[in-house]
């Protein structure tokens, strides 16, 4: 296993730092130590947060000796098995890229200098890795790993755009929860909820896993809104390949 | 039954111990900004400690009670009114259906607790009753409370046993410059010796920006070694960000999750109550403190609250036995019961 930091974050939280990259090999590290922390419940260890490449643990000060649970964090994070993670989930996402449901989608084309259809096409024909939540509740941060676009944000932010909005910037492409300030690229929009406190667990994603973009024409958007309203809308969820 | 708001105050809002577990998935827990004063006011009123209750700032609310109950204030000293007559700070009260409570306004620092016996009738959602205001969910309908708005309480008591035991000697800081203990880190590292000494050497004015995600500084610049960038990572309550123009944030109750800026050092816990006192154009100057003292620091002030609560709940002295005597005068025999009075 490769080298890795751990810091004190404050008198309540470590830090366990991989490689200071974001990559798919690094951030897989990230997951593994995650679900060995979590397997093995330390006493006094709280919420794990993974990140692009660290992972924050929180401890109770009050509950806990910072040199037992020092050892024990390092040692799972020197012997970490990436053959044990368990296969990776793929949750697909509908997308509706039409009309002002995708206001910068002719934008974006015109910038790649492809048709609506490729771009289209370039989306939703790639696995996205889900690298960590966060920004607002139920927040991803995705990015696909070939064909970036070329593009970053918008020279002027929007003050608002609501949520449901799938925007992109190079290789990268967010599900905005909730309505928000927003300086990328609206691609299209989700009837889906990544965040929908109605329900037990409110959110639709987890750091680790992937998601897929599928296209959706009008009436279907319409109908999984219905259905996404009434609470019976489940997105289709599955093992990833290799 | 429990009270109307009858003026809301600058920011009411209810607050519990927080909303823990959920920190993966981008959500912070929000609770309390001043948590000793909070759990204060809890114990106060025989609650458990994270009971829900009403977190005010600057200016408190005036509440109509529609049911009786015990009530405590704590945090920011005000000067609350009952029905037109002054009523204590950290010392539980009884209040009847009809009184009128006006909280008024802080006669320093920033933020003060009301907590009442039993708790507040709201929807526990994702296992707490505290709102989270950025989210818009939680506590009372996701919002600071208005004009009208009404909340039941959820077991009130009408009285509660050794009520004069139930007050503390209690100030909070209120000093206009106040020391705030950091641990330095987790990104020291990215400053240059001279950023490190500026963070810990300068006096750093609260500027209009503090509320409950964040306290925006200003103060001398502190220097990077390179810039304020780093790859996003996690964030805990008290982190000092400091972006590239090199004035500090410090992140609180409703921070986000993760951030993409250089964290210079972290509040230590204990004094994370004096940063929730701070307003627009309070000082701070920080000082590094070892984790190790950090910890101390936080046991201390943990023995203090066990104290309180200990105080409040020590049992009555056992009941003195009566004593009993039989007399026999003109051939009748009498018993005769002596029991020793309290005072």
């Amino acid at each position: 296993m490769d080298g890795y930091t751990l810091r004190y974050v404050g008198d309540q939280a470590l830090s366990v730092e991989f490689e200071e990259e974001i990559s798919l090999p690094v951030n897989r590290k990230v997951t593994a130590l995650y679900q060995a922390l979590a397997a093995c419940r330390i006493p006094g260890v709280g919420e794990l947060v993974p990140t692009y490449r660290a992972l924050l643990i929180h401890y109770d000060a009050l509950r806990t000796d910072l040199k037992a649970l020092t050892a024990a964090v390092e040692r799972c994070a020197a012997h970490l098995d990436l053959t044990k993670l368990p296969k990776a989930l793929v949750t697909e996402i509908p997308v509706l890229y039409e009309g002002e449901y995708a206001m910068d989608l002719e934008e974006i084309a015109r910038i790649e200098n492809k048709t609506v259809e490729e771009i289209i096409r370039i989306h939703s024909q790639s696995d996205y890795y889900v690298y960590m939540l966060g920004f607002a509740p139920g927040h991803p941060y995705t990015a696909r790993m070939e064909h970036p676009f070329s593009f970053k944000r918008r020279a002027e932010p929007r003050v608002k755009i609501p949520g449901g909005s799938i925007v992109v910037q190079l290789a990268l492409s967010d599900i905005i929860p909730f309505d928000q300030p927003c300086g990328w690229n609206i691609i299209g929009t989700t009837p889906v909820l990544a965040c929908d406190y109605r329900k037990e667990n409110p959110f639709l994603l987890q750091a680790g896993q992937w998601i897929r973009h599928v296209p959706i024409d009008k009436p279907t958007f319409l109908e999984i809104k219905r259905q996404v309203e009434l609470g019976e809308y489940r997105c289709r969820t599955y093992e990833k390949e290799g | 039954m429990g009270f109307v708001v009858e003026q809301p105050g600058v920011l009411t809002t209810v607050q519990d111990g927080g909303r823990f577990g959920y920190e993966r998935f981008g959500m912070s827990p929000s609770g309390p900004m001043d948590l000793t004063s909070f759990e204060i006011a809890n114990l106060l009123v025989g609650n458990r400690r994270e009971e829900s209750a009403l977190e005010m700032t600057i200016l408190g609310p005036t509440l109509r009670f529609t049911a009786a109950n015990v009530v405590a204030v704590t945090g920011a000293p005000l000067k609350p009114k009952l029905n037109g007559e002054d009523c204590p700070m950290n010392r539980a009260f009884p209040v009847s259906a009809g009184d009128e409570l006006a909280l008024g306004a802080v006669q320093g620092g920033c933020r003060s607790y009301i907590a009442f016996a039993g708790g507040l009738d709201v929807p526990e959602i994702m296992g707490s009753r505290c709102t989270a205001l950025q989210n818009k969910v939680g506590g009372f309908q996701g919002r600071r409370l208005a004009k009208g708005d009404a909340i039941g309480f959820r077991s009130p008591a009408a009285a509660l046993p050794h009520m004069e035991r139930r007050h503390v000697e209690r100030q909070v800081e209120t000093a206009p410059l106040r020391e705030i203990r950091v641990v330095l880190g987790p990104q020291e590292d990215r400053f240059t010796r001279e950023g490190i000494d500026t963070f810990l050497t300068g006096v750093y004015t609260v500027t209009k920006d503090f509320d409950r995600m964040g306290c925006r500084l200003e103060g001398p610049v502190i220097a990077h070694r390179e810039d304020g960038n780093i790859i996003s990572d996690g964030m805990v309550t008290g982190a000092i960000q400091v972006p590239t123009a090199g004035q500090p944030i410090i992140m609180l109750a409703e921070r986000q999750t993760v951030g993409g800026y250089t964290k210079i050092a972290t509040v230590i816990t204990a004094d994370l109550p004096a940063v929730g006192q701070c307003k627009a154009g309070d000082q701070i100057r920080f000082r590094a403190v070892e984790v190790e003292e950090a910890h101390r620091l936080l046991r201390q002030q943990e023995e203090e609250l066990k104290a309180l609560e200990a105080a409040i709940h020590a049992p009555e002295p056992a009941a003195k036995a009566p004593r009993c005597y039989r007399a026999t005068v003109n051939g009748l025999t009498f018993t005769i019961t002596l029991t020793e009075c309290d005072d």
